[in-house]
This record gives C-alpha cells, sequence and structure tokens, in this order.
C-alpha cells in the first residue's frame, strides 16, 4: 500500500497545484488540471521515467472513469425538465443544428484536409461537437434571458447537443449486437423506473449520516456503465440520459447535489483530467501547428454557421447573439472524454490525441477571449481612454457626474 | 438622492462602504439597493460553473441577511440581489436599469498584478457609470 500512498499523494498534490493555478488565472478547473497533467507527464516523465505517474494503473483508471461517469451525471442532472417539455420541437430542431454542424464540419475536415481514417475523423466530429451548458446558463443569467423563451429554448438545445454527442459516442463505434439491443433495453427500462422509484426510496430511507443517495446513484451509475461496457459502448452515455431523467427529482435536491459534487471535483475528477493531459504529447503539438489550428477553426465555423443564424432568428441582438454563439463553442467536458474515448478504444493515435484536446482546450479559451474582447456588451466597450490616476489614494473618492 | 446602490463583495472595504451607504442613506431618506456579482471563471466548464454560481447566491444570501438586519436597525429598508457576469459591467448596467443615482463600493485590488489580471472593478465603474460614484477605501 506504501506505493499507492504515495500516487495518491503525488496526484492529489497535482491536483492542489491545478486547483490554485485555476483560482489565479480564473479558468475552469478541468482545464488547469489537463495541462498540470501534461507538463507533470513530461516533467516527470524526464527525471524518473513515463511510467512514474502510473497513468495504466487500475485503481487510478477506475477513480478517472467513475470521475467522468459522475462528472456526466451531473451535468445531466442540471437540466430544466419542465423547459424541454414546453419547447420540444423548436429545442430539437435547434439542438440538432448545433450538434450536427460541427460534427459534419469537423469530421469533414479531419478526414478531407488532415487525411485521417474515417473512425478517427468521426471521432474528432464528436469530440469538437459539443457545447458547455453552464457556460451558456451563465451567459443567459447575465443578459437576464434564462426567463424568455430564446433564452429557455437555447438553455434545452445545449442539452439536445450533448444529448446528440454521448449517444454518438456510446453506439458509433460499438458493435450492433444482441448485447447492443440488451444494453438499450435495459436502460430504457431503468429509465422509466428510476423517475418513479428514486424520489420514493430517498423520501423513506434518505437523510440520514449514511449517505444512503449516493449510494443508491453510485449503484446505478456503476451498473448501468458495467452494461454499457459489456456492451462495447461508453459509460458516460447512461450517465448523461440517468442525469436527465432524474433531474426533475434527484437534480433539484441541491443538498444532495453539492455532497456528489464534493466527491466529484475533491477526489475523481483530478484523476480523470490529469490523467487525460498526461497523454497529451507535446513533441506532437509542436509538429503539426497547423492541425491543431485547422481543427480549432473547423470548430469554431462550423459552431457559427449552425448557431448564429438560430440566435438571430429568434431575434437576439447581434452582440448577444454573437456571444452567445461564442460561448457555444466552449465544451471542454464532453469534448475531453470524447478524445480519451477514442484514445483508449485505439480509434485515434496519441498524436490525433494530442491534436484533438489541444483544440478542445483551444475551443474553450478562444471563443472566450474573443467573446469577452468584442463581444461583451456595450459598457466595458471603451469609450475613451481610463483615467489611470482616478481613485488610487484618497480613503474616500467621490466622482460626481453631472 | 433617491437610490443609493451599494456593490457587495464581502471584502473589509466593502464593509466600510456598507456603513458609508448606510449614513448617507439615513442623511438624505434615500433607498438602499445592495448587490453582489457572482463572477464565472473567464474560461469556464460546465458543472464547475453551476456549482461557482449556486455557491455564490448561498454565501451572499447570508451576508445579505446580516447587513440586511444591520441596515433595518439604522432605520433604512435594503433590497439585496446577486447578479452574475463581470462585475463592472453588471454593476454598471444594474445602475442604469434601476435608476440609481449613487453608486458606493469598496477598493480592491492590493497588489499590481490582482489589477492587470482583473482590472480594477472600481475604477472600471467610475469610468463608466451614469452617475455619482463614490469608493471608500
Amino acid at each position: 500500500m506504501t506505493e499507492i500512498f504515495a500516487l495518491a499523494a503525488l496526484w492529489l498534490g497535482l491536483a492542489l497545484a491545478a486547483t490554485l493555478l485555476s483560482i489565479w488565472l480564473r479558468i475552469a478547473t478541468a482545464m488547469s488540471e489537463i495541462v498540470v497533467g501534461t507538463v507533470a507527464q513530461l516533467a516527470i516523465g524526464a527525471l524518473v521515467g513515463a511510467a512514474a505517474l502510473g497513468t495504466d494503473q487500475s485503481w487510478i483508471r477506475f477513480l478517472a472513469s467513475t470521475g467522468a461517469v459522475l462528472l456526466t451525471f451531473l451535468a445531466g442532472a442540471e437540466l430544466d425538465p419542465k423547459v424541454l417539455r414546453s419547447t420540444l420541437k423548436e429545442t430539437a430542431t435547434v439542438g440538432l443544428i448545433a450538434f450536427f454542424a460541427p460534427f459534419l464540419g469537423c469530421a469533414a475536415a479531419a478526414y478531407w484536409l488532415l487525411h485521417w481514417s474515417a473512425s478517427s475523423s468521426w471521432l474528432a466530429g464528436i469530440a469538437l461537437s459539443t457545447t458547455s451548458v453552464a457556460v451558456v446558463y451563465a451567459v443567459m443569467l447575465e443578459f437576464g434571458l434564462n426567463r424568455t423563451n430564446y433564452g429557455k429554448t437555447v438553455l434545452a438545445a445545449c442539452f439536445i447537443n450533448d444529448l446528440a454527442t454521448v449517444i454518438a459516442l456510446g453506439l458509433m463505434f460499438s458493435p450492433f449486437t444482441v448485447r447492443t439491443l440488451v444494453f438499450l433495453g435495459a436502460t430504457i427500462a431503468a429509465f422509466l423506473i428510476l423517475p418513479w422509484i428514486t424520489p420514493r426510496f430517498f423520501r423513506r430511507f434518505g437523510d440520514r449520516p449514511s449517505e444512503l443517495e449516493a449510494k443508491f446513484l453510485l449503484l446505478c451509475l456503476f451498473g448501468l456503465g458495467a452494461l454499457a461496457q459489456w456492451a462495447d459502448s461508453e459509460a458516460v452515455l447512461p450517465a448523461y440520459v440517468l442525469g436527465m431523467v432524474l433531474a426533475g427529482t434527484v437534480g433539484k435536491d441541491h443538498a444532495l447535489v453539492r455532497r456528489l459534487r464534493t466527491l466529484t471535483f475533491g477526489l475523481l475528477t483530478p484523476f480523470y483530467f490529469i490523467r487525460a493531459g498526461s497523454f497529451v504529447s507535446i513533441p506532437a503539438l509542436i509538429g503539426a501547428p497547423v492541425a491543431f489550428l485547422l481543427l480549432l477553426a473547423a470548430k469554431m465555423t462550423s459552431k457559427f454557421v449552425g448557431v448564429y443564424p438560430v440566435t438571430r432568428w429568434f431575434a437576439a441582438p447581434k452582440r448577444e447573439a454573437m456571444y452567445t454563439t461564442l460561448l457555444m463553442s466552449t465544451g471542454l467536458t464532453f469534448g475531453s472524454i470524447s478524445a480519451l474515448f477514442g484514445l483508449s478504444h485505439g480509434i485515434i493515435d496519441g498524436a490525433q490525441y494530442s491534436l484533438l484536446i489541444a483544440a478542445v482546450i483551444g475551443s474553450a479559451v478562444v471563443p472566450t477571449l474573443i467573446a469577452n474582447a468584442f463581444y461583451l456588451p456595450r459598457h466595458l466597450l471603451p469609450k475613451s481612454p481610463p483615467d489611470a490616476t482616478a481613485s488610487e489614494e484618497l480613503p474616500v473618492v467621490t466622482k460626481v457626474k453631472p | 438622492m433617491k437610490n443609493i446602490l451599494l456593490c457587495w463583495d464581502g471584502s473589509e472595504s466593502a464593509v466600510r462602504a456598507f456603513d458609508f451607504a448606510v449614513d448617507l442613506a439615513t442623511r438624505f431618506g434615500a433607498a438602499l439597493q445592495v448587490v453582489a456579482v457572482a463572477r464565472p471563471p473567464d474560461v469556464p466548464d460546465d458543472v464547475e460553473t453551476e456549482a461557482m454560481i449556486e455557491r455564490s447566491r448561498d454565501h451572499f444570501a447570508s451576508d445579505f441577511r446580516s447587513l440586511g438586519a444591520k441596515a433595518g436597525a439604522a432605520g433604512v429598508a435594503m433590497k439585496p440581489e446577486v447578479l452574475v457576469g463581470h462585475p463592472a459591467q453588471r454593476i454598471v448596467d444594474y445602475a442604469e436599469s434601476h435608476g440609481i443615482d449613487h453608486i458606493v463600493l469598496g477598493h480592491r485590488g492590493k497588489t499590481l498584478f490582482d489589477r492587470w489580471k482583473l482590472g480594477s472593478v472600481s475604477r472600471q465603474v467610475i469610468h463608466y457609470a451614469h452617475c455619482t460614484t463614490t469608493v471608500v477605501r
């Protein structure tokens, strides 16, 4: 156990460093963990040896996979089912356009411009098709659009977009066999029964220090995940859908969701994202900068083509429509999950994985920077050079405007 | 002066700004509105952003309860609200849309790096606000 504890201490040390970095730079913790993983593998690999981080040890793989499953479940549980039901037709249209435009666009770019194989290209399309729901939600709150029809539709469409991504990831690369049918049948049955059973079960036995709720949800997630793996599919597919179907019950229990977040962010996702980062090859990235830029441009362009007309169709002002479109181009969680799925299933190689992760990170950074620099609505756009000396010395400074 | 806006972030300077704003509201018989801004990461991600907004709302709601009691004791009615986004933008936007005629906020950003990294919220509010702005140190 000494070696395992020492390795765990090393990983948690890296996670702590990544968290401090994210606080310092005001970026998502997932991103800093990926970067720390890449740098740690490079540095520790050079000093001690490539296997020093132990990324392929079974317990690290287990913690990392559980992190991805729980994170996906929590992402699904953020859905507001009432909104989805009230605008299902528009939502499905917008969400599917937002998925298919980058999915097809990026797959085409990878296939014809980078000359990747067909399956690698499809994987690239999936990894770059995602949208970050919470990011768009934050933008909607900022503009006060979350109560409008436009805001609700775009938000729910983000869930449809990500649902399409996990369905594509879970089904496109698995052979369609009897196992697939069993997996789909059992999963659908679980999704019909669990929204009925879960709230009743929690009401009867829950709300105790023994954390029955967390155990029950982990049982469901591991059970469905095992079924998905048995059918050569991906465990995040049932996890995301389970999150969505339980959003109206479990998702509304904020105390429970917070406890799950503590478990997820405090222990599990650092293993997932640091491990994902450790597989990135810096030499592969330096060797093919054009390929990285091409994938990034393909994602941003295809998201723009798919999403911007829709936001304008809903009569969003140009600046806000562009801001929403740019932030819908971010998608760190599902993008990295898809890329790591491709690597671990041999669909893409290490160099392609490195390029995809770089493009996923780039698609989180570049649109956000452009959005904040050029499309942040009116007030922060400079009217005249700021008064650099204002309010620096006096205990109380009042600037009176006529 | 009818509507005073206090910008709250929980810092020591915000506490001083609050005392100043309550004093001002008492003297002028003005209404006091208090806003706090939850700022998502500049490069954000899914579940973490949602968690951050929720946590900020809870944190500020707890602050607002004690601030409301203090304002009430001074005979000032206080209307609190938590906004989401870039602090300076949201404060200026809120002031314009709610007919605020005086903004009061504390001063932060202790180091040069803080100012370079985040920009100074108080400086941006002073520069872009439509009304009188007081920065309390």
